[in-house]
């Protein structure tokens, strides 16, 4: 299964809509060209679109940690938006944290916090 | 001549995710690359109890409708009489028979969640517990393709003393086992892994009601576990 992730840029904001099983391939590729735009595009932020995720485990939670840890090293923050509710409290229940990116409830919110909407 | 998994899945693209159709067509196997036309009634049923108890769990809204529109599309045929209706649920709390589903690569990662999630809800089990019950399938299963290549995961109902049906999944492999000084580092949360967090064990235990590990270095791992029902 040849596939890459679709980044798409809003303003100085990179955007992934998470559709398909994040493998370690597909992660290392993300993570990858997400730095890569970041530096590019000058980006002040990153946001990974979950709501299309139905299940987050320990292991995704270290791939969107790590994106979040290298996209914060380039000095632009991460947001993950749309976490549903069954997943936030499974992982709250595991002990599992999402610490190295912001959290957001869902786009708009998270374009508003990095001020691209007033 | 369209094909039941093209008819279906231009139905369902915007409210299901394309991996959670492509796991829907694997369970419905060589059904989903029939055409339409050529359904019998019996198939049109299977096909329509899958996607019933499918779209249930995944679809946020609008279940209800997109439930009619897939069996307007399989009556559309004009295949050999009875047509596909929207029956009933399946009543709450039935047992299951126990379903062992080998684990071998990444992808079988992502289709035992989803069996373990529709098995949840089948017998009973609240739509939260059922993704705790996915996401500790997950977890092992990704244990076992990580760290023994492959193995198996098995998941049976299982009564508890009142009466109430609750889910016993067992993950089980013949790999290198884990050695007991590693096991001390992954019970204490010091436990660094290369390629995961190396918390799964752990964040299975947390989210079990009963857990038990039965691993043993060169003879493999077995952990099981058991997800009661609500009362």
């Amino acid at each position: 299964m040849e596939q890459e992730l679709p980044i798409i840029q809003i303003r100085n904001c990179l955007l992934v809509s998470i559709q398909s099983e994040l493998h370690d391939r597909l992660a290392l590729d993300l993570q990858a060209s997400l730095m890569d735009r970041v530096r590019t595009v000058s980006a002040r932020g990153v946001i990974l679109d979950v709501s299309a995720v139905e299940i987050i485990d320990s292991y995704i939670t270290r791939i969107l940690n790590d994106i979040g840890k290298s996209v914060r090293f380039m000095g632009a923050e991460c947001y993950i938006v749309g976490i549903r509710p069954a997943v936030a409290m499974t992982l709250i229940e595991m002990g599992v944290e999402l610490d190295s990116v912001n959290t957001a409830l869902n786009l708009d919110l998270a374009l508003e916090r990095l001020e691209l909407l007033q | 001549m369209k094909t039941v998994e093209k008819e279906i899945g231009a139905i369902l693209t915007g409210t299901i995710s394309s991996i959670t159709q492509r796991s829907i067509f694997n369970r419905l196997g060589g059904l989903a690359s029939t055409p339409i036309q050529q359904l019998t009634a019996s198939d049109r049923a299977t096909i329509m109890q899958e996607l019933e108890n499918s779209v249930k769990l995944f679809a946020r809204s609008n279940s209800a409708q997109l439930i009619a529109s897939c069996a307007r599309a399989l009556n559309s045929g004009t295949g050999s009489g009875g047509t596909a209706t929207a029956t009933a649920t399946a009543a709450a709390q039935v047992p299951m028979t126990p379903k062992k589903m080998p684990i071998d690569q990444e992808k079988d990662i992502a289709t035992a969640r989803l069996e373990a999630w529709s098995e949840a809800v089948r017998i009973g089990l609240s739509k939260f517990a059922s993704v705790k019950v996915a996401t500790a399938v997950s977890e092992l299963a990704r244990n076992i393709v990580f760290y023994a290549g492959k193995g198996t995961v098995e998941l049976r109902s299982v009564k508890d003393e009142r009466g109430t049906l609750g889910l016993q999944i067992i993950a089980s492999d013949q790999g290198p086992g884990i050695p007991q000084s590693k096991l001390d580092e992954i019970w204490a949360g010091t436990y660094k892994s290369q390629r995961g967090m190396g918390k799964g064990l752990v964040a299975v235990k947390k989210l079990v009601d009963d857990f038990q590990l039965d691993t043993r270095p060169g003879v493999g791992t077995t952990v099981t576990c058991v997800f009661k029902g609500e009362r």
